[in-house]
């Protein structure tokens, strides 16, 4: 987007536009016909088990595409039509009462959790700081319509699991947003990467000003093609990845072994939180893969997964790596990890 | 190669996806590894992603060269065939996400770089191989093994069926199995039941196997065996485990004492997979 919005379209980049548009029909067709041609016997040298993690590790992949594509959008919709200062004028000016209404983002926005590491990108370059996007990012998959209601449909109002997967949702997501926006510098939380975009993009905001309001409608949509390759080249190396690890550790770790430590109260609510982290499961219908344990685990067990799951798990952590620093991301986890065990165990000990 | 990976691997591994998932939702197959309830957002999102990858084919050069125009290096060799060119280009007012890595030079950071690369490249072709070359698959008695059986069969579209006049040939196996789980008295049950799974030896009883399906909430990640147990003493002569195959007979007293009726088949057949091997 370097020359001005305003200059007409040169012939020699409509031509090459063309072209491009035939190599992408191209490039499309060629990888249908290497699914179309593949030979159906390949994979069966593998055993049963990588076999399974194959399985297990696509079907990650297959499940969680849509979802980051629908956050992709929505984020390059935020980027694109969202006015710089529209957020910072409407949302409330005390820090905790501002993360408070940040942390309810989801229920505007129920894209699965996936989804929302895209999402939360484009709200920090629209002016979001590092802690109220961690804020959002933890609370938007528990505090959304749909997750709210499947677990109503899963567990009614029994044992409380419902009442204490929001309150502690809400809880969490605000603790972590405030000890970080505590932080002295917060951009040292973000990767190098994700820092030069975020430098970058302000750059442009103080060269262009509110330039991107009045862009023309071909070169928004130049710019929307754009994003959508920057954000999937910062977001699908990590789901890949994180789905590869997902799919291999489900084979490598016995759920028997896990499961077996239901009525303990202390252990049941270490195993399913273990258990949330292995399974990178998405928050919308995690209820319904909870309930199934609902019998053989106690209550405080099943709400430690509930709250613990949508916000850390191998998927989310390796999508999170694109954009906050490992080391940031092992605070996040203990401090989440902590807190929903506290609140597992809490219910366990006094319900 | 770097900077070509940069600017297309997202675009690629999208392709790559979407063209499995449109793949797999046209031959009927995305009920491998997701719920049917997600099948349409699924294949929305999917043609949606289409659009955006064809047209970054169409705008991403484009962009470059003007990005190199403006650089002062616009000589017209620099199409997006010649990537390996342009390593340590300053690409004027573009995107530059690595733009730090310039700065720190010297053998570490350029062994990282290319490790870096390396590493891109090998999750492109790891992808295309999982997605693209392997035949899809569903999961296997090795997943079975290792999950319990039959606790999945609580949730809230699975109460228990209506037994009293209820028409039992279209009970699934997990409808079975839920139904099993109550320790009913087998003389409830007159007619004789049919039910397609794969086998799934019992860990319990050499003379029971289970006549097993996955059962799945969201995606093949949360999948969970139900069973229903067949007492069939010298199965294994006749099956392996995996292998499908349709039980009829009536459900009677466990001959080793157990609390819950077994299936006492007349006959067991070997089948082929059906084309939704999963129960919903």
């Amino acid at each position: 987007m370097t020359s001005p919005v305003s200059a007409p379209a040169r012939p020699a980049s409509t031509t090459r536009r063309t072209v491009g548009f035939g190599v992408g029909v191209a490039a499309v067709l060629l990888l249908l016909s290497v699914r179309l041609f593949a030979p159906a016997e390949t994979g069966e040298a593998l055993s049963d088990g990588v076999r399974d993690g194959i399985t297990l590790a696509i079907s990650v992949v297959i499940e969680s595409l849509p979802f980051v594509f629908l956050g992709t959008v929505l984020s390059i919709a935020v980027q694109l039509f969202l006015p710089a200062d529209f957020l910072m004028r409407r949302l409330p000016r005390t820090p905790w009462l501002r993360r408070a209404v940040v942390s309810l983002f989801g229920v505007l926005l129920p894209v699965c959790e996936c989804g929302n590491v895209p999402l939360a990108r484009g709200l920090m370059l629209r002016g979001l700081s590092v802690g109220e996007s961690m804020t959002f990012l933890l609370a938007a998959p528990i505090l959304n319509p749909v997750t709210i209601v499947v677990t109503y449909q899963a567990f009614g109002w029994e044992d409380g699991i419902l009442a204490w997967r929001i309150i502690g949702g809400f809880l969490v997501a605000n603790l972590i947003g405030w000890i970080f926006s505590r932080h002295p510098d917060p951009m040292r939380l973000l990767t190098p990467g994700f820092q030069a975009t975020c430098a970058h993009a302000a750059d442009e905001q103080a060269a262009h000003g509110g330039a991107h309001g009045r862009a023309a409608a071909p070169a928004k949509a130049r710019q929307a093609v754009r994003m959508f390759a920057d954000e999937t080249s910062a977001m699908l190396p990590a789901l890949m990845v994180g789905s590869a690890i997902a799919g291999a550790i489900q084979i490598a770790v016995s759920r028997d072994v896990l499961v077996a430590v239901g009525q303990d109260a202390v252990w049941s609510v270490v195993a399913l939180m273990l258990l949330a982290f292995v399974i990178s499961i998405c928050s919308n219908v995690d209820a319904f893969f909870a309930l199934a344990f609902g019998s053989t685990f106690l209550p405080g067990a099943i709400i430690a997964f509930l709250v613990f799951g949508p916000m850390i798990d191998i998927k989310m952590l390796a999508l999170m790596r694109t954009t906050f620093t490992a080391r940031t991301l092992v605070q996040v986890t203990a401090v989440v990890a902590l807190a929903s065990a506290a609140i597992g165990l809490g219910v366990n000990a006094f319900a | 190669m770097r900077e070509f990976l940069r600017r297309w691997q997202g675009v690629l591994l999208a392709a790559i996806g979407v063209v499995a998932t449109l793949w797999l939702a046209a031959t009927n197959r995305l009920g491998f590894y997701i719920h049917p309830r997600y099948f349409l957002f699924t294949v929305i999102m999917a043609v949606i992603a289409v659009v955006f990858v064809v047209a970054a084919f169409a705008v991403i050069p484009v962009l470059r060269r003007r990005a190199t125009d403006a650089a002062g290096d616009g000589s017209d060799g620099h199409d997006h065939g010649d990537h390996d060119h342009d390593h340590d280009d300053h690409h004027g007012h573009d995107h530059d996400h690595h733009g730090h890595d310039a700065a720190a030079a010297g053998p570490a950071a350029s062994a990282r770089r290319r490790l870096g690369t390396v590493a891109g490249i090998a999750i492109v072709a790891g992808t295309a191989v999982a997605l693209l070359v392997l035949p899809p698959a569903t999961l296997t008695t090795a997943t079975a093994e290792n999950r319990e059986l039959n606790a999945a069969a609580v949730g809230p579209d699975s109460a228990a069926p209506d037994l009293v006049g209820g028409d039992t040939s279209s009970f699934t196996v997990k409808d079975w199995a839920l139904i099993l789980r109550q320790n009913p008295d087998p003389a409830d049950f007159a007619d004789p039941i049919s039910v397609t799974g794969f086998v799934l030896p019992s860990p319990d009883d050499e003379d029971v196997f289970y006549v097993a399906r996955f059962t799945v909430t969201c995606c093949a990640v949360d999948a969970q065996p139900v069973g229903v147990p067949v007492h069939l003493p010298g199965w294994q002569d006749r099956f392996a485990a995996d292998d499908w195959v349709t039980a009829e007979g009536r459900l009677d007293v466990d001959p080793a004492g157990g609390p819950s009726p077994v299936l006492v088949p007349e006959t067991v057949e070997p089948t082929g997979q059906p084309e939704q091997p999963y129960v919903f």
